[in-house]
């Protein structure tokens, strides 16, 4: 009796679960294959401008132009054909950030957390200091002294973002280290670099996955927040937080400028961290022994 | 099978047992917390054995009595505070961890945590092979494979993962792992406590087949006398970080000299259910490796104690076929 009541509640859980899995991986391989396929797939040149046909409405309002899907921005340009370049500036600094942070993060976690003593005094220091950082302070420090470019942007993020990366893998590293397997390869003569390799990075790569798709997402917002603020890709490159930040004047008559890319970016965010939950979900019931 | 292992070593005569432990010592700091003092733990204290090539050593003791310490000193998991380990009259601390591996290997207690998840079978198996560094991958393949089959595993199992298998199963595989290449001591740390009783017994008599083929010798540490009194050909009982007596099998389990053997042979369950619980005399509080009692460190629970036990710290007195540290012991006075 009770069973019946269970059973349904129970598969639900799952499927959601798995939901989760798919809507997210569904958004970020769309939104990376549309960032790929960028100049085969506009419509338009985003870079062109068009004074005559400023502020041309998008396809679901009065007196929408043919040929502009989601309008024109302030300059005339065609907003679907930037945002879709503004796509592959996310992404590019998602990824970018993420690979350059989880290198430094992880090896500097797995050192510390295999080693011990001094090398994880070092490590720990190392990620204290970090904290005590502010983002976005230094990336004004490093626009002004520097000027402002893309690989600026995707330098201090991923010099900066690594911390979250190092405290998952040092204590994860740490639980491993202490397991048979880690022991047994040891004894089998294995070297250090080999045991760090084979037998602790495999079995902690699935807690970074995770880290990875939230560091993904918070770069994205950040490299948003830094262009709407002027401190990150410079205009006329199509970023989303640009198109905000350059939006905003026309905010009051033409508000789609800034929800266009804001949706954008929301959903963007929104699928990574659900890929992320997905796939700490699905890990995390495989790491049963 | 192969007989390389008849091959006689330089240093290898008639004398040289196949390995001897001397005057091993493992101290672990313990921090006091913020006002605290630093404790220090005895794990193991002053232990000296060998074995001679062919035997077995079996180790028994209650939890917490540094036997698994033992181990891992043995196989310099845990670098000794003080005393040393020689294999075939070669000190391992001298030796690079390739020579080592080639020496000494280690079975451990859980199969579900001595085999990295994340790899196949066979290469598990191969990885002491591979660490050697100089095995062509061909040769790698075909010992990985005679290995597999004489541990009674398939060729289709090798290509598995460890989470693919049983218990059992996976015993096997952390056996062929340790003996792929062919060392000569193995270091077996309770190989069965994890494992179902139906399949202990199976694993057991292929250690016992594996020992003989190969002339391996083992260090069988356990909690289970009569596991170790089925495999032992020596047995050496340990108590807070000491080996408290040591003699021929045979004789320990038939007359045990020193009070703690008595106690521990008496606690075996027996197969009758009304008997019930043995009550063995030692108390209900487990000893503090941290806090060693002066004099005999068994005194507090030794159910025949003098008042000269908590004084006098006692010397190992020879028996026919073995020793024990026991003051009750000298003289012959008391069995």
């Amino acid at each position: 009796m009770s069973g019946a009541v269970v059973m349904p509640a129970r598969r639900r859980v799952a499927w959601g679960k798995r939901a989760g899995l798919v809507i997210g991986g569904v958004i970020v391989g769309a939104v990376l294959l549309v960032a790929i396929l960028a100049p085969w797939i506009t419509p338009h040149d985003p870079f062109v401008q068009n004074l005559d046909n400023r502020l041309s409405v998008p396809f679901w309002m009065e007196g929408a132009k043919p040929g502009h899907l989601l309008g024109t921005d302030g300059l005339g340009r065609d907003y679907l054909s930037r945002l879709i370049y503004g796509a592959r500036i996310s992404m590019l600094i998602g990824l970018l950030t993420v690979v350059t942070s989880g290198l430094i993060g992880t090896t500097l976690g797995v050192l510390g957390g295999f080693f011990g003593g001094k090398v994880d005094d070092a490590v720990l220091f190392a990620i204290t200091c970090r904290l005590a950082i502010p983002v976005v302070l230094v990336a004004l420090a490093v626009v002004g002294l520097l000027g402002s470019s893309l690989t600026l942007v995707i330098l201090v993020l991923g010099l900066l973002l690594w911390d979250r990366f190092a405290v998952v893998a040092r204590s994860t590293t740490m639980q491993v280290r202490n397991l048979d397997y880690v022991s047994a390869a040891w004894a089998a003569g294995l070297s250090t670099p080999a045991i760090l390799l084979k037998e602790i990075l495999p079995n902690i790569a699935s807690h970074l996955a995770v880290v990875a798709t939230l560091e993904m997402a918070l770069a994205i917002l950040l490299e948003a927040a830094l262009s709407f603020l002027g401190l990150g890709v410079p205009p006329p490159l199509p970023s989303w937080g640009l198109m905000i930040a350059e939006g905003k004047d026309y905010m009051f008559f033409s508000p789609w400028v800034i929800f266009i890319p804001g949706v954008a970016l929301f959903i963007l965010v929104f699928g990574i961290n659900l890929l992320g939950d997905g796939l700490r979900d699905l890990l995390g019931a495989g790491d049963t022994r | 099978m192969s007989t390389a292992t008849t091959m006689v070593r330089p240093q290898e005569t008639a004398a040289t047992p196949a390995i001897e432990v001397r005057n091993l010592r493992r101290t672990f700091r313990i921090k006091g917390g913020l006002l605290g003092k630093d404790r220090e733990v005895v794990a193991v204290d002053d232990v000296s054995f060998s074995v001679p090539t062919g035997g077995v050593l079996g180790v028994v003791g209650e939890s917490g009595c540094g036997k698994s310490t033992l181990a891992r000193v043995i196989l310099n998991l845990l670098p000794p505070t003080s005393g040393e380990v020689l294999v075939e009259g070669r000190r391992l601390s001298a030796l690079d961890r390739r020579a080592r591996a080639r020496l000494i290997q280690p079975i451990f207690q859980d199969p579900f945590s001595s085999l990295n998840p994340r790899r196949r079978i066979k290469d598990i198996v191969a990885m002491p092979l591979v660490a050697q560094g100089n095995i062509p991958a061909r040769q790698v393949n075909d010992r990985v494979a005679e290995m597999l089959t004489r541990v009674g595993l398939s060729a289709e199992q090798g290509e598995r993962f460890p989470a693919q298998l049983s218990g059992g199963q996976r015993q096997r595989v952390a056996i062929a792992r340790a003996l792929v290449l062919r060392p000569r001591i193995v270091i077996c740390d309770e190989p069965t406590s994890a494992l179902d009783v139906s399949v202990q017994a199976q694993i057991l008599n292929l250690l016992a087949e594996l020992r003989r083929e190969l002339n391996l010798t083992y260090l069988f540490i356990s909690h289970n006398l009569a596991v170790v009194e089925h495999v032992a050909s020596e047995v050496a009982v340990m108590y807070l970080g000491r080996i408290v007596e040591r003699a021929e099998a045979d004789a320990l389990f038939r007359a045990p000299r020193h009070p703690y053997t008595r106690a521990l042979l008496a606690s075996v369950l027996t197969p009758e259910p009304g008997l019930g619980v043995p009550d063995v005399g030692l108390g209900d509080t487990l000893p503090d490796p941290a806090n060693i009692p002066p004099g005999c460190r068994f005194h507090p629970r030794c159910p025949v104690a003098e008042p000269r036990c908590a004084v006098q710290v006692p010397q190992a007195v020879a028996t026919t076929d073995g020793a024990a540290e026991c003051l009750l012991l000298e003289g012959a006075a008391q069995p």
